[in-house]
This record gives structure tokens, C-alpha cells and sequence, in this order.
């Protein structure tokens, strides 16, 4: 029992990591149709950029991560304007390419500047856990929980309470009707691209001191969030969060129970079993409705 | 000077020419219906106006300012609200958010005062008040045209424009939306209405333009228009099959 609380605990750590990675897909997926398949290089860059501010320049941890979240942002900006705007009128293949280019880009790019040692982040608190009875509770999974928590809240009250959240919902759902109504389109597939790098820029940081900080760590959460999805049921954002947390659940019981070197893979069969048995997800009746 | 004037339209998609240089306008506090059957022109010529679709030659004015070049969203904060066919109201956004929606156009607004101009339109629309909290895709085809209907008034428009209001609809369902649209028309709203239904379409207007395969080849007062043997046969659904009952 002892066992099985503590690794459901860390299951759901690691599971809020890629429920938020996952959010970026299904977010901007809704904005544009397109998956993207840089999100996970956006994880990336921001753990690099976590080493260049906290670790190589020693600044304070809470600016280095402002900076980054600043940078994320910038880099969400960039990618919308360099990546997606210019082929919004083509059908889906071409922006998916121009996506696996901007991620192989994000990737070497990073691999010039910084060789492919793998770096590592500090954790955020010098304690680096305590016992709450049988479970020890480990300082960086509670900070990932709390703060995917948080984020989850405010999405929820970004798209249900506001206007603008509304618009978003609008642009996502109908673009043409959108415009036709005043609502400023272009402006709104900017904010969706600029807060998914900033999602996915936070799950990058706060997985970085449980990781390596490498230039694969990009591609290894997206095909995890990617599944997450998938088993969630795609484009669905309560689904992308539950599907999150059940893949992180499920790999690390998996790794407990039946075998250490087949973390990863544990991730994927559970995919295929769902592409398989149900492949519109756990959540996927309700966009079959919607559309 | 028209609210609204059209001269000598041109729209092609790729090798069709769907508008072959038409001609009209729609003056300010009128009600003006475009009739015509499936394949006409007449959609095609009111997304010319508000933006959707680029014309192959041709000047569209409103106010005297010309509205081309510029986007749909640009478009509608002059003051031109498209209705389109289709209804197109968000199926995962609730009736109330729906119109709420429609003031978007508009600057300057605070969410409670948008909030309370959508609740007021539920005096418009009685029917669809109740569905205030449900969601876009649980309606039916005539609540929807309702909602459709409040979210464009929400722009608070100079003119309205209305694509195909009647379609699909049960003919009770028909008579409540006209109603409602000769309701609008009182309140002072200039309206361009495009239709199949020339019953309908052409009880609620000041004046009539009838388009065929992109050209227009009779206007002038729905009571002329109504006694015209061509009218009957654009009401029949195109001239061919009117000739074909001539004979």
C-alpha cells in the first residue's frame, strides 16, 4: 500500500508534465488543425535557457525563470509569424512540415550553441523532500503538481469566465464566422501560439531537475503528451489532462511492477491499445458532437 | 447617396464566373431582397461585401468609402453584420455566449453591458431564451436561425445582411423568423436579404433584385415583381424549369 502511494504520487507528477505539454497540442491544434510537432522542442529550449540564466550566469532562480517565460513567450511569437502565418491558407501538410522543420531548427540550433552534454538544472527548493507517513514526498514533484494545479485552474477560468477566452473558443471553433463578427483572428492565433510555448516552457522547467537537460528531452515529452492526447481523446482539454496524468500513473507502475528499461515503452502500448480498442479517446464522444 | 451600392461586380472562382458584373444598391432604412435559385450568385455576392471573398473587378461602396481590400473583421466595425448561410453559431459556445459574441465589432464595451444587451435580446428572440445556457450544437435549425439572427444584431450594424434565413426550415419556423426580420426592419435596421423563397422573401421588402447565373435581370417593387412570369419561374426554382412548364 505504502508503495503504491508513493509511486501514484510521482506517477502524477511526471504526469503533470506531460498534461501540460499535452495542453499546448490540443490548444494550438484547435486554433489551427494542425498538430505541432515542435511543442516538445519548446520544453527544450526553455530548460536550455533555464542553464544559461540560473547556472552559467548565476542570476536568482526567480528571474532566470521570468527570463525564460519571457523568452517562451518571444519564441511562441516568432514561431507563429515564421512557422504557421505564412502557409495559413494551405491544408494541414504543409504546415505540419514547416513544424518538424522548426523543430529539427530548435533542436540543432541548440545543439550548435551548446554541444550535446546533457546539462543539469537545481531544483527550486534546497530541501529535497520529507515523509508524510509511509511517502516521501519529493520537493520538485509537489512544485510540478502545484503548479500544473494552478495552470490548470487558470485555463479553466481564462476560457469560461473571460471574453477573450470566449473569442479564443470562437477562432478555434469557426474561424470564418469569427471574422465575420469582429473578432480579430490573427490576433487570436497569436495569443493561443504565444501561451502554448509559455505551457510547454514551464513543463520544460519544472521537469528539468528530474531530467537531464538535453537536446532529446523535447522529442521524449512530446511523443509522451502526444499519447496523452490521443488516449485522451484529441482536442479535447480535460482529456489532454487526464490523459496526462494516466500515462504518467501508468509508466511508472509500470516500471515498478513489470520492468525498469521498459519505462518508455509502457507509454506507447497503452497508445496502440487505445488506437486500437478506442481510438476517438476517453473524452472523444463529445468532439464527435461538437462537430 | 446609398447606404450601400454595388457597380459592376465581378467575382470568379478560378475559371467560373459566379458574378458577371452586377449592378445595384440598397438605400438607407430599406429592406432590399436578392432572389434567385440555387447556384445564382447571391451568396457569393454578399461575401464579396463583407470580405470573405475578393472580387475579380468591380467597386463595392458603403457610406461612399469603397469596402474593398479590407478584411471580414475590419469590414463588420463599419457596420455591415453578415449573417451567413448556415446559421454558422458556435456549436461549443452556449445561445447567451453566442450573442454576446456578436458585439465584437464594437469598441469600448464592458463585458456586464455586452451581458446585458444579449439578455435584452431574449425580448427579440422569446423562444430561444430558455436555451440561453445550452450549447450551439443541441439546437435546432430554426433556434439556431434565431440565435443567428440576435448575435448580428449584436453589432449594432447599419445594415444587415442575411443569407438565406428560410433555408431548411419548417414553413411555421419561416414565418417566425420573417416575422421577426419585418420586426428588425421596424426598428430601423436597413436589411440586404438574399433568398429562395420569393414568397417570403419579397413580403418583408421595400424593393426586389432578381439574379440569374450571376446576372441580374429584373428589379423593382415586390408587387411588380410577384404579378412577373419570370419571378414565378426564379420562385419555381430557375427559368429553364419554367419553360419546361410553359411548353
Amino acid at each position: 500500500m505504502d508503495l503504491i502511494l508513493q509511486l501514484l504520487f510521482t506517477g502524477i507528477g511526471i504526469g503533470a508534465v506531460y498534461a501540460l505539454v499535452a495542453l499546448g497540442f490540443v490548444l494550438i491544434f484547435r486554433a489551427t488543425n494542425v498538430v505541432n510537432f515542435a511543442q516538445g522542442e519548446f520544453s527544450m529550449v526553455a530548460a536550455f535557457l533555464m542553464v544559461v540564466f540560473a547556472v552559467d550566469l548565476q542570476w536568482p532562480y526567480w528571474l532566470s525563470f521570468l527570463l525564460a517565460i519571457g523568452g517562451m513567450a518571444a519564441l511562441g511569437a516568432l514561431f507563429n509569424l515564421g512557422v504557421y502565418y505564412p502557409l495559413r491558407h494551405r491544408t494541414y501538410l504543409p504546415v505540419i512540415i514547416s513544424t518538424i522543420g522548426a523543430s529539427i531548427f530548435l533542436a540543432n540550433t541548440t545543439l550548435a550553441l551548446y554541444g550535446p552534454q546533457p546539462q543539469v538544472l537545481p531544483p527550486v527548493f534546497e530541501t529535497q523532500g520529507f515523509l508524510v507517513g509511509p511517502v516521501y514526498l519529493d520537493t520538485q514533484y509537489l512544485l510540478i503538481i502545484a503548479v500544473t494545479a494552478v495552470l490548470v485552474a487558470f485555463q479553466y477560468w481564462f476560457f469560461e469566465h473571460t471574453l477573450i477566452g470566449k473569442k479564443l473558443q470562437a477562432t478555434s471553433q469557426d474561424k470564418e464566422m469569427a471574422a465575420l463578427l469582429g473578432i480579430p483572428v490573427a490576433g487570436m492565433i497569436m495569443l493561443t501560439f504565444v501561451y502554448s510555448a509559455v505551457l510547454g516552457g514551464i513543463a520544460g522547467i519544472l521537469v528539468a531537475p528530474v531530467l537531464f537537460v538535453s537536446i532529446q528531452m523535447g522529442a521524449t515529452i512530446a511523443l509522451k503528451a502526444f499519447a496523452a492526447t490521443i488516449i485522451g481523446g484529441f482536442g479535447d482539454v480535460t482529456g489532454a489532462i487526464i490523459g496526462g496524468l494516466a500515462l504518467g500513473i501508468i509508466e511508472t507502475f509500470g516500471a515498478a511492477y513489470i520492468s525498469v528499461p521498459y519505462k518508455d515503452a509502457f507509454a506507447f502500448i497503452v497508445l496502440v491499445a487505445f488506437l486500437a480498442l478506442r481510438p476517438q479517446g476517453i473524452f472523444g464522444e463529445r468532439i464527435a458532437e461538437k462537430a | 447617396m446609398a447606404l450601400l451600392e454595388i457597380r459592376d461586380l465581378t467575382v470568379r472562382y478560378g475559371e467560373i464566373e459566379a458574378v458577371r458584373g452586377i449592378s445595384f444598391s440598397v438605400e438607407a432604412g430599406e429592406v432590399v431582397t436578392l432572389l434567385g435559385s440555387n447556384g445564382a450568385g447571391k451568396s457569393t455576392t454578399l461575401k464579396t461585401i463583407s470580405g470573405l471573398v475578393k472580387p475579380a473587378g468591380g467597386e463595392v461602396l458603403f457610406e461612399g468609402r469603397s469596402l474593398l481590400g479590407l478584411k471580414p473583421e475590419e469590414i463588420v466595425r463599419r457596420g455591415v453584420a453578415h449573417v451567413p448561410e448556415g446559421r454558422r453559431v458556435f456549436p461549443g459556445l452556449t445561445v447567451r455566449e453566442n450573442i454576446m459574441l456578436g458585439a465584437s465589432n464594437r469598441k469600448g464595451l464592458s463585458t456586464r453591458q455586452i451581458k446585458d444587451e444579449a439578455e435584452g435580446m431574449f425580448e427579440l428572440f422569446p423562444d430561444i431564451r430558455r436555451f440561453g445556457d445550452a450549447l450551439g450544437w443541441t439546437l435546432s435549425g430554426g433556434q439556431l436561425q434565431m440565435v443567428a439572427l440576435a448575435r448580428g444584431l449584436m453589432a449594432k450594424p447599419r445594415i444587415l445582411l442575411l443569407d438565406e434565413p428560410s433555408l431548411g426550415l419548417a414553413p411555421v419556423i419561416v414565418q417566425a423568423v420573417f416575422a421577426i426580420i419585418a420586426e428588425v426592419r421596424r426598428r430601423g435596421t436597413t436589411v440586404l436579404l438574399v433568398e429562395q423563397n420569393a414568397r417570403m422573401g419579397l413580403s418583408v421588402a421595400d424593393r426586389g433584385y432578381v439574379l440569374e447565373t450571376g446576372q441580374l435581370v429584373l428589379s423593382g417593387a415586390p408587387q411588380d415583381l410577384w404579378a412577373n412570369d419570370d419571378i414565378r419561374a426564379a420562385y419555381l426554382g430557375g427559368r429553364a424549369k419554367a419553360e419546361a412548364l410553359a411548353h
